[in-house]
């Protein structure tokens, strides 16, 4: 049993640089693009410069200097070229961004899937899939937008306010340090906001990231709630949590709203004092009226980008948020892998090499295998079992017995805490995952199909497979008679998580999949518990002639189902309580005896009194 | 319209915040406005001690008794413009706001509308849907509402207003040269309008896109088992490489149409100043143009034009919202069920299906077709067929998750169309085969039904599910979490906590969809006896597969092909050439060959 999932959070409340690093590193696959945008920017900036300029000209030369109409013609074209330079200059910046943006996201989010398709199995029995879908969409693509339109902008806005400043403390250090001399505070409150806001963003976030839980247990468990009339209590619980929203933004957004206008107010104060003491200086002590002017310019364009630099250190807040988020998931190390030296030979799992599989036989052996999912409750103690190829063995037990958990191993989803698993004679850790999972079909008590048709589904137990194998596969499972009945037969879409099927038809198609797969080592868990007797008469046949030549591990809670399997394991409590086959158990008069009669007492009697 | 009505009656008590913040705006616009025109004349007339020419600021000049007065004590000077400023903070502070509130209600309120709304959406469409696109419907575009009405709105406003009020000043100076001014105005909006109306269709398709990735993103992850199992990685990578990349190319499609239009804006908008500059020369050379003038005509064309342009990025955002809008509406807009309206008559007495054919509402596939039966109250009755021969539907139409499309169906007399359906649902207990559990503790999920049963009550039902002692042996017993965020049960330990938490109810009609399935034989015939105590009060339909479990039934119905083949007792039954008998024969047939 897993305990319930905690969430790790990294406990920065102001910029973390170890962080950002980490975030700067995967940007460098955009780094050609970034390059190409910085590039751009300097352009669209010295376009913007330009233009006042040529604008004074309009007003020195030609509106108070009376210019001539030849020089006023040459003058609109020069200023019509800049114009055109400048608008493809802004398109250009801006598919830039656009594409960093669209690359990054895409970048990280196939990396992050690549991982997910690694991470051990133990991940996903104590991660939600909520708490993996969050960080795959929305803090991706947050995180993208922030930095391909904010992070620029700043980067951008910091180099202005610092080329300012040199110029500003290099013409007149006095004036300098009066513009300057409100940034320390300015420092000081952008530290205090920032913590705060970021604080309140993560509140914002948690109960956000509830909603979204909550609308989507409130769709998938439409249908409860529908029988069980529950859809004021829902809506009550629902509207708590809506209204601790609201309040919860609404303070963050009042905390924003103040950062503003005290940098604006500072400014001015700025400002003000320079046009105070630089006029006083003018006027009484003859400084050059120049001076003051190019000053007032200069702090309008000191304080311009410190406006934004409220705006972007808050948005940047947020793309560390959700940076820490996304990170948690991609440093997310898988359990079980492969040594380098299996590796080496026989490929990863996403790019194997298959030439060098051996082919697999079945014998399967456990070794003093011991398993506990929590290091404090063991699962399986010294357990040992001796399968040859070809066998079929039945798990017998409650549930929580520890039937799931030997297939859990078999299967690599977990390995060993100690002792061997062997497989044809050899440590299965010493082959590859990939090779083992290649070898192995698996049906499980609620199968999962993937959107798309029904051959799809079937073919996803081998990709190489023809048309005619799939319909073979179908014909052995006996799912082929229904697939012809539905609308459009194989090409029927079967909708998400095949939604549009019953659960038997469900079924029907997992073990058709199965088969396609054509595996060595054949497992069914608790498979043929929601298939009607009929159906799961002629499925057992089939399956029967399937588990020849393969060796396989049939989890049932039915007896009947497993009283032809060359040995049975009668589970209790991690143990195996009882094994053989189920002559010998029966003479045995051991617990599966008990479990046996308990089960057909009825039945028996039933027809001992020949009704 | 039908939009601005739409969140117009989203934004409920907060209404009179939206009307005043248009005067917030105003205020800010003005300052803008006036901001410039103050400082030039700090710096030109005070300082440098040019001649004032504008009539306005000699006005100013002459409150505090002449600009000499201002020069020799320029302290006020300074501080008019860090009160000018203060007040310009005072009202971005109150624009945010408000902003933040009127925004947070419009989500607030239109998240619960549609949390309501779904949930009352009929069975149907739930099992149609997909619930990646519905939940990035009930999250995404709610976000994109918000944040039109967090910022975008009133800067819509301050675009609009700053226009106006730039171009009245405008033609007070100069009518002929404010007509040549304004001249591009309308292309503008023509162009945004174009722009607005292209990045709809592209948006939607990127929103798709979105859709899409995220349920493939979904799939995957629910499906870990299978996709590990099979050695599909590979292929799911793939899968995912050609979604994510369709997902970018046509976002940055969208991007690439918000680029063009800036770019081009910049060409109309920086064209039209080279015009006005240049006309404004000739007038300014003929002498009918101040230099003063002129430069206000500079600045306030480019005050205009650049709000004028942003115009058109807000009205793109409209668009997304127009389009968020969409798709939440056709949400809205589904038809709910009426569970309030109907009869509440008394339900414990007997059940008769007359006639009764079910058909999907596509019109075509017949589910159901002419089945007729009667169960006294008190009775048990079990039903037995193949996968998909309309069993749990049959028992849907009981409950109401589907109305049956012809016949009738009477409990103690009454047709259950006229039943409200609220109350007919309270009545009619259903243990589904494949139950959800909510994200909460299993004790919370036992009396979900009754949130106000004791603890003793909770056992009881426990008990009889035989799943009390299961969950005293959790570390956290009752208090452990399931759902989502919680432990994960068996199949067998979730249907028998699903088979307590609809007991807890006590109704007299009771119905379980196969919800025994996943459930060992023996646990099966525990709970089925702790039932059969309760029997006799109580109407019990049974969907199961086991012989050993319709057996005790007042009557077996067997169903087949939409039809029933057989109705009777398990003893006539077994007499009766048939699919029970056949059942039975292998059911039995398995456990012989032990012996």
């Amino acid at each position: 049993m897993s305990t319930g999932f905690q969430e790790k959070e990294y406990n920065a409340d102001s910029l973390d640089t170890g962080l950002w690093k980490k975030i700067i590193n995967l940007l460098g696959s955009q780094k050609k693009n970034l390059y190409l945008l910085f590039l751009f920017m300097f352009f669209v900036a010295v376009l913007d410069v330009v233009f006042p300029i040529l604008n004074k000209i309009a007003i020195d030369y030609f509106v108070v200097g009376k210019g001539s109409h030849d020089e006023l013609v040459g003058f609109g074209v020069l200023y019509l070229l800049l114009l055109v330079t400048q608008s493809i200059f802004v398109y250009n910046f801006l598919c830039q961004s656009g594409k960093i943006e669209m690359g990054f996201s895409y970048h990280v989010r196939k990396t992050a899937f690549e991982k997910l398709q690694l991470l051990s199995y133990s991940y996903y029995d104590k991660t939600p899939t909520g708490w993996i879908m969050a960080r795959m969409t929305s803090d991706i693509a947050r995180l993208a937008e922030i930095l391909a339109w904010s992070l620029v902008d700043l980067v951008w806005g910091l180099a202005v306010m610092i080329g300012v400043s040199l110029v500003m403390f290099v013409v007149n250090w006095k004036m300098a340090l009066l513009v300057l001399m409100v940034v320390p505070i300015l420092a000081y409150v952008s530290v205090w906001f920032q913590t705060r806001i970021l604080k309140n963003y993560r509140k914002v976030r948690q109960v956000n990231s509830k909603i979204t839980g909550a609308f989507s247990e409130g769709i998938a468990g439409a249908k409860t709630t529908k029988t069980m009339v529950l859809e004021n209590h829902n809506l009550k619980e629902f509207n708590a949590l809506t209204k601790e929203m609201r309040e919860k933004s609404i303070q963050s957004a009042i905390l924003s709203s103040l950062f503003m206008p005290i940098v604006i107010g500072l400014g001015a104060i700025s400002i003000g004092a320079l046009l105070w003491y630089g006029g006083n200086q003018v006027l009484i002590y003859g400084m050059e009226f120049g001076t003051l002017m190019m000053f007032t310019q200069y702090a309008n364009q000191f304080f311009e980008p410190l406006r934004q630099i409220a705006r972007l250190l808050a948005e940047l807040q947020m793309a560390q948020a959700s940076a820490e988020r996304v990170l948690t998931l991609l440093e997310e190390e898988p359990q079980i892998v492969d040594t380098e030296e299996v590796m080496e030979q026989y490929g990863t799992v996403l790019e194997p090499k298959v030439e060098n599989y051996p082919v697999m036989k079945g014998d399967v052996r456990f070794e003093h295998v011991n398993f506990s999912y929590l290091p404090e409750e063991p699962v399986l103690v010294d357990f040992n079992l001796d399968v040859k190829a070809g066998q079929t063995i039945a798990l017998v037990g409650e549930t929580g017995s520890g039937k799931s958990t030997i297939v859990n191993l078999l299967c690599r989803f977990y390995e060993p805490v100690d002792g061997k698993i062997l497989i044809d004679g050899v440590d299965y850790k010493k082959r590859s995952i990939g090779w083992l999972h290649s070898n192995l079909g698996y049906v499980l008590q609620s199968p999962h199909l993937f959107s798309g048709t029904v051959k799809e589904n079937i073919r996803y137990g081998r990709m190489d497979a023809t048309d005619e194998d799939i319909i073979r596969a179908a014909k052995l499972a006996h799912a082929h008679d229904f697939i012809m009945k539905l609308e459009k037969g194989y090409d029927t879409d079967v909708g998400e998580g095949g939604g549009r099927l019953s659960t038997g038809e469900k079924q029907l198609v997992s073990f058709a999949r199965a088969i396609l797969a054509d595996p060595k080592l054949f497992i069914l868990d608790e498979a043929t518990a929601s298939i009607d007797t009929e159906t799961e008469k002629v499925i057992q046949d089939a399956i029967e002639k399937i588990l020849t030549d393969r060796t396989s591990f049939v989890v049932a809670h039915r007896l009947s189902t497993i009283v032809n399997a060359d040995q049975i394991l009668v589970m209790k409590n991690g143990r195996i309580m009882e094994q053989g086959t189920h002559e010998e158990l029966l003479v045995l008069h051991g617990y599966y005896y008990q479990l046996y009669t308990n089960q057909f007492q009825e039945d028996l009697q039933r027809e001992l009194l020949g009704a | 319209m039908k939009n601005i009505r739409f969140i117009w009656g989203l934004m409920d008590k907060v209404r009179w915040k939206q009307l005043l913040i248009f005067g917030v705006v105003a205020i800010y616009v003005l300052i803008n406005l006036v901001s410039p025109l103050i400082f030039s004349f700090l710096i030109d007339n005070v300082i440098n001690q040019e001649p004032i020419t504008q009539p306005l600021l000699l006005l100013l000049a002459n409150l505090v008794g002449s600009v000499d007065v201002i020069r020799e004590n320029l302290w006020i000077g300074a501080l008019l413009i860090v009160g000018l400023n203060m007040i310009l903070g005072y009202v971005i502070f109150i624009r945010g706001k408000w902003n933040a509130e009127i925004s947070e209600t419009v989500a607030c309120n239109l998240r619960n509308q549609l949390y309501h709304h779904l949930q009352l959406l009929p069975y149907s469409y739930h099992v149609k849907v997909k619930t990646g696109d519905l939940l990035q419907r009930c999250t995404s575009d709610v976000e994109t509402i918000r944040r039109f009405l967090a910022g975008q709105l009133s800067e819509m406003v301050y675009s609009v207003l700053t226009a106006v009020i730039a171009i009245i000043i405008l033609f007070n100076i100069h009518v002929k040269l404010a007509w040549i001014a304004c001249a591009i105005l309308p292309v503008i909006v023509l162009i945004a309008f174009v722009f607005f109306k292209r990045m709809q269709a592209s948006f939607q398709k990127s929103d798709e896109a979105e859709g899409v990735l995220s349920t493939t993103i979904q799939e995957n992850l629910s499906g870990m088992r299978v996709v590990r199992a099979f050695h599909q990685e590979k292929y799911e990578i793939d899968k995912l490489e050609k979604h994510n990349a369709q997902f970018r190319d046509l976002t940055y499609q969208v991007i690439r149409n918000l680029a063009f239009y800036w770019g081009g804006s910049d060409f109309v908008c920086l064209t039209q100043i080279l015009v006005v500059i240049l006309f404004g020369i000739l007038e300014a050379q003929a002498g009918n143009l101040s230099t003063g003038n002129f430069f206000v005509f500079v600045s306030y064309e480019g005050m205009i034009l650049w709000p004028m342009r942003n115009l058109g990025r807000i009205l793109s955002d409209m668009g997304k919202m127009t389009v968020s809008i969409g798709r939440i509406h056709e949400i809205l807009d589904t038809p709910i069920e009426d569970v309030k309206t109907g009869l509440m008559p008394d339900l414990k007495g007997d059940i008769e299906f007359k006639d009764v054919s079910f058909q999907y509402d596509d019109g075509d596939t017949t589910v159901i077709e002419g089945v007729n039966f009667t169960v006294k109250k008190g009775q048990t009755v079990a039903i037995m067929g193949p996968t998909g021969s309309g069993k749990s539907s049959l028992m849907y139409l009981l409950t109401r998750l589907y109305d049956c499309t012809a016949g009738e169906i009477l409990i103690n007399g009454v047709n259950i169309k006229e039943i409200q359906k609220e109350y007919l649902r309270k009545n009619v207990g259903i243990v589904l085969q494949e139950p959800f559990l909510f994200s909460r503790s299993i004790f919370d999920n036992i009396r979900i039904a009754d949130p106000v049963a004791e603890k003793d009550q909770v056992y009881r039902v426990a008990k009889i599910a035989s799943v009390h002692d299961v969950i005293q042996k959790f570390d956290l017993g009752y208090d452990t979490l399931v759902g989502e965020k919680g432990v994960t049960l068996s199949g067998g330990q979730k249907q028998r906590i699903a088979i307590a938490r609809t007991l807890i109810k006590d109704t007299p009609i009771l119905i379980f969809d196969d919800s025994l399935s996943a459930v060992d034989t023996q646990t099966d015939a525990a709970i089925r006896n702790e039932l059969e105590k309760m029997a006799g009060s109580m109407t019990m339909f049974l969907i199961t597969q086991r012989v050993s479990s319709a057996q005790h039934a007042d009557q077996i119905l067997v169903l087949e092909d939409k039809k029933i083949t057989q109705r009777g007792t398990h003893e006539e039954l077994i007499q009766q050439e048939g699919l029970y008998q056949r059942i039975y024969e292998i059911q039995t047939s398995m456990q012989k060959v032990g012996d």
